[in-house]
């Protein structure tokens, strides 16, 4: 993804003696793999909370904050006890970092008025919605890219697996994404050989199954629980509904 | 024409497509969408558009019963050999078993249990239309071919199903006729009942 950090961890520097026994390394590791996967909603977040900061500037306070704020003062203790909550966590935790760094800064005579900054600060919600927005396109890129993955390398003799996939693909993918219209029912049956239509639904309802799985463990990589990820996907459906709900209108006043 | 036997033939018919690149594909993608994608892996209803329902019940009529009954019973498959070699032509289908003059009793219950079954569950994926009509015109089948009876469905119930399947925009001619006849030999003798003839 463009402007995820390229190093091989986004932790080059950690100081595993200083942080004792408030962190493992694989606790460590697993928010590194979260961090990155999520690098872009964060970006968002910050460009659109505090549309004052350079692309540059925002950047390295972007690497401040995963370097100097997630594995100190027991970020990563309370992220733990709100793991259901982690993406919320997450993006109050940047907003505060960022305030806060930039209050130092204006003590110090930064380039940047921290006085003009929060006069341009747009409402919080606004960046809120962009961060949440991003977040669930990452979430569900990654799912599809897993999906497909699973699909065209399948474990074991699944020999029509990647014609789930391919069914996935024409019959929801491409009409949502790219506008297409939907492959007729009859095309469909005719290209994958489906001997009834029980066949053709199973195989429909099979690429539903396996996308829901692939977006379970997704989420669950932030939440790691069960009764978290149902709220969790919960949330992210009501947020994409309300947002839609409310463009629409917006594209459409009466 | 619908293919019944192509599952081995599908990397001819369907070439390995490009990656859908979905990190892309998503990137710019409004809200809209992206609940749409969400929601596909929750219930199972809709999975197909009501201006398929022609195409999917005349799939279903083409479709062979050993595909979709899950293997038969030997008695079962003895009278499907026998209905087979009685029409001189390989008979398997459902529209062969509904347009028999003389279909085997044994199969139109299993077909009517079929169609039952997922009429009642729609998570196993048939539309649900699909699957009534499906076992309204097996019992239609069952009283006009071999007058027998196989619904306890009181006359009045088993008329309004006739009534509704028989009207489906989707239906084809000859279905429509079957359930129609046997709507109206329903229908008949509950005008014979209610006038003590």
């Amino acid at each position: 993804m463009a402007g995820e950090p390229s190093a091989s961890t986004i932790f080059p520097q950690t100081d595993w003696e200083a942080l004792g026994g408030q962190s493992n390394e694989g606790d460590v590791m697993r928010l590194d793999g979260l961090i990155r996967r999520y690098w872009r909603p964060l970006r968002v977040f910050l460009a659109s909370t505090f549309p004052s900061l350079g692309g540059e500037q925002a950047e390295v306070l972007l690497q401040d904050f995963a370097e100097d704020k997630l594995l100190k003062a027991g970020w990563l203790q309370r992220a733990n006890r709100q793991r259901g909550q982690f993406r919320q966590f997450l993006k109050r935790s940047l907003r505060n970092f960022v305030l806060d760094r930039l209050n130092r800064a204006e003590v110090k005579n930064a380039p940047v008025s921290l006085e003009e900054l929060v006069e341009e600060l747009p409402e919080p919600e606004a960046g809120a919605e962009e961060f949440d927005l991003e977040w669930a396109r990452v979430v569900l890129a990654e799912t599809l890219r897993r999906m497909e993955e699973d699909c065209r390398n399948p474990e074991g003799n699944q020999p029509r697996r990647s014609q789930t996939w391919e069914l996935f693909r024409l019959r929801l993918l491409e009409p949502l994404f790219q506008n297409a219209a939907q492959t007729p029912y009859e095309q469909l049956i005719a290209r994958f050989g489906l001997k009834s239509p029980l066949e053709a639904s199973n195989m429909l309802l099979s690429a539903k199954r396996i996308f829901k799985a692939h977006l379970v463990r997704v989420i669950q990589e932030y939440t790691e629980q069960d009764d978290a990820t149902a709220e969790e996907i919960r949330r992210l459906e009501e947020f994409l509904a309300r947002l839609a709900k409310r463009r629409a209108i917006g594209a459409h006043p009466a | 024409m619908i293919p019944h036997d192509r599952a081995d033939a599908p990397d001819l018919l369907c070439p390995i497509m490009p990656d859908f690149n979905s990190a892309t594909k998503l990137s710019l993608s409004g809200p809209e969408p992206l609940a749409a994608l969400l929601a596909a892996g929750e219930a199972p209803s809709g999975l197909w558009r009501p201006e398929e329902m022609a195409a999917i019940f005349r799939h279903q009529m083409a479709a062979l019963l050993e595909a979709d009954l899950g293997g038969l019973t030997p008695p079962a498959a003895r009278r499907l050999e026998a209905m087979a070699a009685a029409q001189g032509a390989p008979a398997r289908s459902f529209a062969d078993l509904l347009r028999h003059p003389s279909p085997p009793l044994e199969l139109l219950e299993m077909v009517k249990d079929f169609a039952k079954t997922n009429a009642d569950h729609p998570e196993n994926g048939l539309p649900k239309e699909i699957a009534a009509v499906l076992y309204y015109a097996c019992i239609a089948a069952a009283l006009l071919r071999l007058k027998a009876r196989i619904s306890k469905l009181p006359d009045a119930d088993l008329g309004r199903g006739l009534r509704w399947a028989a009207a489906q925009p989707w239906l084809d001619e000859e279905t429509k006729q079957l359930l129609a006849r046997a709507l109206a030999g329903i229908t008949g003798a509950e005008a014979r009942d209610a006038s003590g003839l």
